[in-house]
């Protein structure tokens, strides 16, 4: 017992103690529940069988079911857009922030940090005033585009299932691309800053400086933050719930929403688990690209 | 072109840039003060020609927004603290040594915070009802929030320990320092800082978090800011300007402690995220 003590206070006890404590903690709060989705995934849960563990095995019926419904296509599509949209619109728009805070001039460091506000605040004030910048009849966003003649009438983008999704889209660009923007710049600022000089006596311009050095020198950064961007997106839930609630009619659904929406808004808690699983073995591939790129980083 | 002058151009083009970005936010302060026609006026009004100063305590009181706040600051600090007392140790254990052990813990604690919320919570309800955790739905929240933010932690301090020199702790070893003592009374009064805005990052994150909240908590008396803004809008809402009130109340205070800290968070992000 004291060998035991004094192995705690005073040797490897004491970082086997520090670091087995809060993985044990991890294992039951998010590795039990991670089994226990794939376990509801194929049984048969109601409410009167939510409160036991003995429920009739039922195979895989529910993933049968869940593909023969006629909106799992279109949600599985809009998800699909939704990552693809989000990630081109947040990349892009960041990256170019990033190049030109990338320039230095006074106060560059100190505004590009400012942008982190959208990363910050909570997701449903961010949707809360995106719902409200988007409204039909009475958003700003309509009155800027109809004062630059980019269109005519006003676009419901909230109700008009043409645009619902594309309403869900804009704000979480908006959202992430600081994030992307500031991962972006750590990653431009660790180039060599004589790799230009050289390409400059070289003769080089600044759009081949830009295809030679820049890009091939953030792969790894890249790869970094798409995969992260993929994760991000397909953590979004808080828009959803505050912009279009994945109306009208599901055109702005997407799986994340869905599997929240069949577990407790249609209490079809063994539907809400499938879709989980599919989507949370999506989510772990991502982050395996993730990890490589990183660690890639570190070790290169 | 001087100098001068370019800095000055590249400076008015990013107020610019950061204006547009930042527009949303602007919108939201100014749509609170705008009374209930000039909310809805074509075309808008940029500035309030009749700001509405006693909104702010119209909303306080009628959408009872103490009660609110208090239990997202009860849920944000509780998984705060939990956060704080099992990772510091286990990003410490993880900085110190380098082994296959290492690699794996740190690969599975990746793994787990990349998990969506709105995915784990239905497993997540399913189990703490079974165990009766959901009579206690706050405490609920905080377990849960505080799985799902943890690793974030870990990866944050870790990058924190990483450059504490091991040499300071290993001379307080050879002073006959016990492990214990030295880990307490020189590694952590070091990474102090890095620890600290790391626990700012998650507990900002936790005073926003919703999705577990609308789910276990049913007692309004229980439920968290998110939830109360999120029943506030109804499907046909028309009372923007109140809805921007409380977001206001509810965000200024997040924003304050961003803008004081900003050079310290946004370096901290960083450095946990891609390192």
């Amino acid at each position: 017992m004291k060998r035991i003590l004094a192995s705690v206070t005073d040797g490897k006890g004491f970082d086997i103690g520090l670091v087995l404590l809060p993985l044990a903690f991890l294992l039951v709060l998010s590795g039990l529940p991670l089994v226990y989705n794939v376990v509801m995934s194929f049984q048969e849960v109601d409410m009167f069988s939510l409160g036991t563990f003995a429920r009739p095995f039922v195979g895989f019926k529910n993933y049968v079911d869940l593909f023969s419904q006629p909106e799992t296509r279109p949600i599985l599509l809009n998800t699909a857009l939704f990552v693809s949209a989000s990630i081109a619109g947040q990349f892009l728009i960041g990256f170019g922030l990033a190049l030109f805070f990338s320039m230095n001039f006074p106060g560059a460091s100190w505004l590009r940090g400012l942008f982190l506000v959208s990363w910050v605040m909570p997701g449903l004030v961010v949707g809360a005033i995106w719902n409200w910048i988007l409204s039909g009849d009475f958003g700003v966003l309509n009155f800027f585009l109809r004062e630059t003649g980019i269109i005519d009438g006003n676009i419901f983008w909230r109700s008009d299932p043409h645009y619902s999704l594309w309403a869900v889209i804009i704000a979480n660009i908006w959202l992430g691309t600081s994030f992307n923007m500031i991962l972006l710049s750590v990653g431009l600022s660790g180039i060599p800053k004589d790799l230009y000089e050289a390409a400059e006596l070289d003769g080089a311009n600044a759009l081949q400086r830009f295809f030679t050095i820049t890009l091939p020198m953030m792969r790894s950064t890249i790869g970094a933050i798409i995969a992260l961007g993929l994760i991000f997106t397909l953590q979004q839930f808080d828009l959803f719930a505050g912009i279009t609630s994945g109306g009208p009619n599901n055109s702005s659904n997407v799986t994340q929403y869905w599997a929240w929406d069949l577990s407790f808004r249609q209490y079809d808690f063994a539907k809400g688990a499938t879709i989980s699983v599919i989507m949370i073995v999506f989510v772990m591939l991502a982050s395996v690209v993730y990890v490589r790129s990183t660690r890639h980083e570190v070790r290169g | 072109m001087s100098d001068q002058m370019r800095n000055r151009l590249m400076l008015a083009v990013a107020l610019v840039l950061a204006a547009i970005y930042l527009f949303p936010l602007y919108w939201m302060y100014i749509t609170a003060l705008k009374t209930g026609s000039a909310m809805f006026a074509t075309p808008p009004k940029f500035l309030p020609s009749e700001p509405q100063w006693s909104i702010y305590a119209h909303v306080w009181e009628s959408r009872n927004m103490g009660r609110y706040l208090w239990n997202s600051l009860v849920i944000a600090l509780g998984a705060v603290s939990l956060i704080a007392v099992l990772g510091v140790g286990c990003a410490y254990v993880l900085a110190r040594y380098r082994s296959v052990w290492v690699d794996i813990g740190l690969f599975l604690i990746l793994m787990l915070q990349v998990l969506p919320a709105s995915l784990m919570v239905t497993p997540i309800f399913v189990g703490f009802s079974q165990f009766g955790l959901l009579d206690t739905p706050r405490l609920a929240v905080i377990l849960a929030i505080a799985a799902k933010s943890m690793p974030f932690f870990v990866v944050l301090v870790r990058a924190t320990f990483m450059s504490v020199p091991m040499e300071l702790e290993e001379a307080a070893l050879v002073d006959g320092n016990s492990r214990f003592g030295a880990f307490f009374n020189i590694v952590l009064p070091l990474a102090r800082n890095g620890i600290l805005v790391s626990a700012i990052l998650i507990f900002m994150q936790a005073f926003g978090e919703f999705v577990y909240s609308k789910s276990m908590i049913q007692a309004v008396e229980l439920q968290p800011a998110s939830v109360g803004l999120n029943s506030f809008m109804g499907p046909n809402t028309n009372e923007w300007n109140n809805i921007m009130a409380y977001a206001t109340i509810y965000v200024t205070p997040v924003l304050a402690v961003f803008i004081l800290l900003q050079r310290r968070i946004v370096s901290g992000l960083t450095s946990g995220a891609l390192k």
